[in-house]
């Protein structure tokens, strides 16, 4: 009863209240990888996104008046972790939306096993495995990063559009390798080329001669390896130039590394490209790294852009929504739909004003426009690359 | 698919990868028929021979061939000094001790070789050198060095175990430690020289597998159950065994290919050690030990 006296007594005050300060805060949650294998990248994420929840509150507040709180959680890049930290966040801290986590693994345990089922909104900012698209989320499953399905199928209809019809694939046999080179097949297959050799591969091993015969076999005379390049793809890299087993060499983001260059040599590596993620210049990519610069942050690190994307999208769209937590899905494809006053990163005031005027608003973020497609992921900028004596440089964009 | 390609593709490499099992497993083989006990940090320590032949690449500017009695020197010391600080103090507890220790010790070689070198692939020169045509047969310098260099180092090992006094000592204290003791060999100083064999062997095995392939941190590590596997294979204790073991494995890993997704290339070792360890767990030629 006396509970029940005290919210009552809140609830009046919090509805007469006008000029008084918050009665209460909107909570998001911000999951990430604080310890674990990218505990290197996790504080700088955490940073830019918290930067979004700071500019929320100076430039006063959400809903009415009220204060929008980060609370950190520890994903530690793993699904055990992941589902512990959504579960405390969700249950225990009662958040509106999470940021994060931002492994894939974190991100598919926490959304099937907590977020899903309380109907919680997640944004991932760096979860990019293929898997999360084919999630059965009822559309609360989003991301800032776009799926290595896009670049794996951006990769494929650039080698057929330079006229190379037939490929052998090595991938290595992790999320990473197995996604990108699944996704590459379908659309190599699909738009009429030729997939000669398809082979998965254990890292770490001293010789790879065989697999790379095996691959051989098939005629082609182009290898697409998808493997990281200071790890199996070097000497991947390396055994197949050295015995002439392929004359071109495709790689993905794993292979842009400078590692091959340093160990082969550039005057050898003339036949390999690799694709690689690119940045779109844009106002709104500038004023986000004036703000973050500003905050002491550095604009460039890996995965600011999209964590500061996605903190920033969900208090746009808990506002839209008026807070009720059902909504905030639905409302953060409204406040991005591609149609409206376009916001762009900061710009909290107008936002608020256009909302609570009932306008539709249009959010172009710092790593890109986040038109959401039906499962929630955005369209990705790459760029294929070759190798000069000064290093990568861009050969085409990537459609 | 022709025999040259069979040759070239899978036996060739085969071969080499099997002469560098076959210098660890020979290094293994002596640890378990001397000092009684696996010993896990094996790997670790190549890789430290590897990347200490490195230092010397880079420093003195010299060849890797020259580097490699350098770095079987120092890597032989090391082990005398790892011996005399983690495990000599473990000597007369149960040997799971000293398997557990070596462990340990394991992870602060590698640790320590990746604050001073780094964590990125090295190699010992830049660039790719292609292969001679030998007739059909495709073979570079460095394959040809790393087999013969293998033969020798174990010709050698046999004769001096055969031959010297200290090397007969080393087979008395293998057969039986007190009986040894009784006879006046003195088991310390055989410790320390079994010590010394085994490190320069190990260097040498690590620093072959880098100039074959790259250096990384982790390369002797993933290099250890292949080494196991050869020396079981062979025969605890039996150092021709630990050849022909490490042939083996080094051959069927290679040719796996040709009937298995390759995929799992890599368990092929462990189906070895399996099968071995179920059927004849003695070894092919038959251990001293176990």
């Amino acid at each position: 009863m006396k509970k029940f006296r005290t919210a009552a007594l809140a609830a009046l005050f919090g509805a007469t209240a006008l000029a008084a300060p918050a009665h209460a805060d909107v909570k998001i949650g911000l999951l990430g990888g604080v310890t674990g294998p990218i505990a290197a990248m996790a504080p700088a994420m955490i940073d830019s996104a918290n930067l979004a929840i700071q500019q929320v509150n100076e430039a006063g507040g959400i809903l009415a008046g009220e204060k929008l709180v980060g609370v950190v959680g520890d994903s530690a890049c793993n699904p055990q972790n992941g589902t512990d930290a959504a579960t405390k966040a969700v249950n225990i801290e009662g958040v509106v939306a999470i940021v994060g986590p931002h492994c894939s693994g974190s991100v598919l345990a926490a959304a099937n096993s907590v977020t899903i089922p309380a109907g919680i909104t997640i944004v991932t900012p760096s979860g990019t495995s293929p898997e999360i698209t084919s999630l059965k989320d009822n559309d609360t499953v989003f991301r800032t990063v776009s799926s290595d399905d896009y670049q794996g199928r951006a990769l494929a209809r650039t080698l057929l559009e330079r006229g190379t019809k037939k490929v052998a694939v090595a991938y290595l046999n992790n999320d990473y390798g197995k996604g990108l080179a699944d996704a590459f097949r379908a659309e190599f297959e699909e738009k009429g080329g030729e997939i000669a050799g398809f082979a998965a591969h254990e890292g770490e091993k001293a010789s790879y001669r065989s697999n790379l015969a095996e691959l051989a076999s098939g005629g082609a005379d182009t290898l697409v390896v998808l493997d990281y390049g200071d790890g199996s793809g070097l000497t991947m890299l390396r055994q197949a130039l050295e015995n002439g087993f392929f004359e071109n060499f495709v790689g993905a983001d794993g292979m842009k590394s400078d590692a091959p260059i340093k160990e082969l040599g550039a005057e050898n590596l003339a036949t390999f490209l690799a694709s690689a993620p690119v940045g779109e210049k844009s106002d709104a990519l500038e004023m986000f790294s004036k703000a973050f610069s500003d905050v002491g942050g550095d604009p460039s690190a890996i995965f600011v852009t999209t964590s500061y994307d996605a903190a920033f999208m969900l208090a746009l769209a808990i506002e839209k929504a008026g807070g009720d937590k059902a909504k905030v899905a639905a409302s953060l494809r409204e406040i991005s739909s591609g149609e409206g006053e376009p916001i762009r990163p900061g710009e909290w005031a107008k936002a608020k004003e256009l909302i609570a005027a009932g306008k539709a608003i249009d959010y172009k973020g710092a790593a890109g426009d986040h038109n959401f497609d039906a499962n929630g992921d955005v369209p990705g900028a790459y760029a294929l690359f070759k190798v000069t004596d000064e290093g990568f440089e861009v050969v085409t964009e990537m459609k | 698919m022709g025999a040259l390609e069979i040759v070239n593709f899978y036996l060739v490499p085969g071969i080499v990868v099997g002469s560098i099992y076959a210098l660890g497993a020979v290094g293994i083989t002596l640890v378990f028929a001397i000092l009684r006990y696996a010993h896990l940090a094996h790997g670790d320590l190549a890789t430290l021979g590897a990347f200490l032949a490195l230092g010397a690449v880079t420093i003195l500017g010299v060849s890797p061939y020259v580097a490699l009695p350098i770095a079987m020197l120092l890597t032989a010391v090391i082990s005398v000094g790892i011996d005399k600080t983690f495990y000599a103090y473990l000597r007369e507890r149960p040997k799971i001790v000293t398997v557990m220790a070596s462990l340990g010790v394991a992870l602060m070689v590698r640790s320590l070789v990746q604050v001073v070198w780094g964590v990125d692939s090295e190699t010992y020169s830049r660039g790719i050198v292609r292969p001679e045509n030998w007739f059909g047969i495709r073979l570079r310098d460095r394959e040809i060095v790393t087999v013969l260099a293998m033969v020798a180092l174990v010709l050698a090992l046999q004769v001096f175990l055969k031959r010297s006094k200290w090397g007969k000592a080393m087979r008395a204290m293998s057969d039986n430690p007190d009986l040894a003791l009784l006879s006046g060999v003195d088991n310390r100083k055989v410790v320390t020289l079994t010590w010394l064999i085994v490190g320069g062997l190990c260097a040498a095995a690590g620093v072959f597998l880098g100039l074959n392939y790259e250096l990384k941190a982790m390369m002797g590590w993933t290099m250890l159950l292949p080494m196991f596997a050869a020396a079981i294979l062979g025969g605890v204790g039996r150092i021709e065994g630990a050849v022909l073991g490490g042939l083996i494995v080094g051959i069927a890993e290679e040719m796996s290919t040709l009937f298995l997704p390759t995929e799992y290339k890599a368990a092929t070792a462990f189906a070895i050690l399996l099968l071995m360890l179920l059927v004849r767990p003695t070894g092919l030629l038959k251990g001293k030990v176990l």
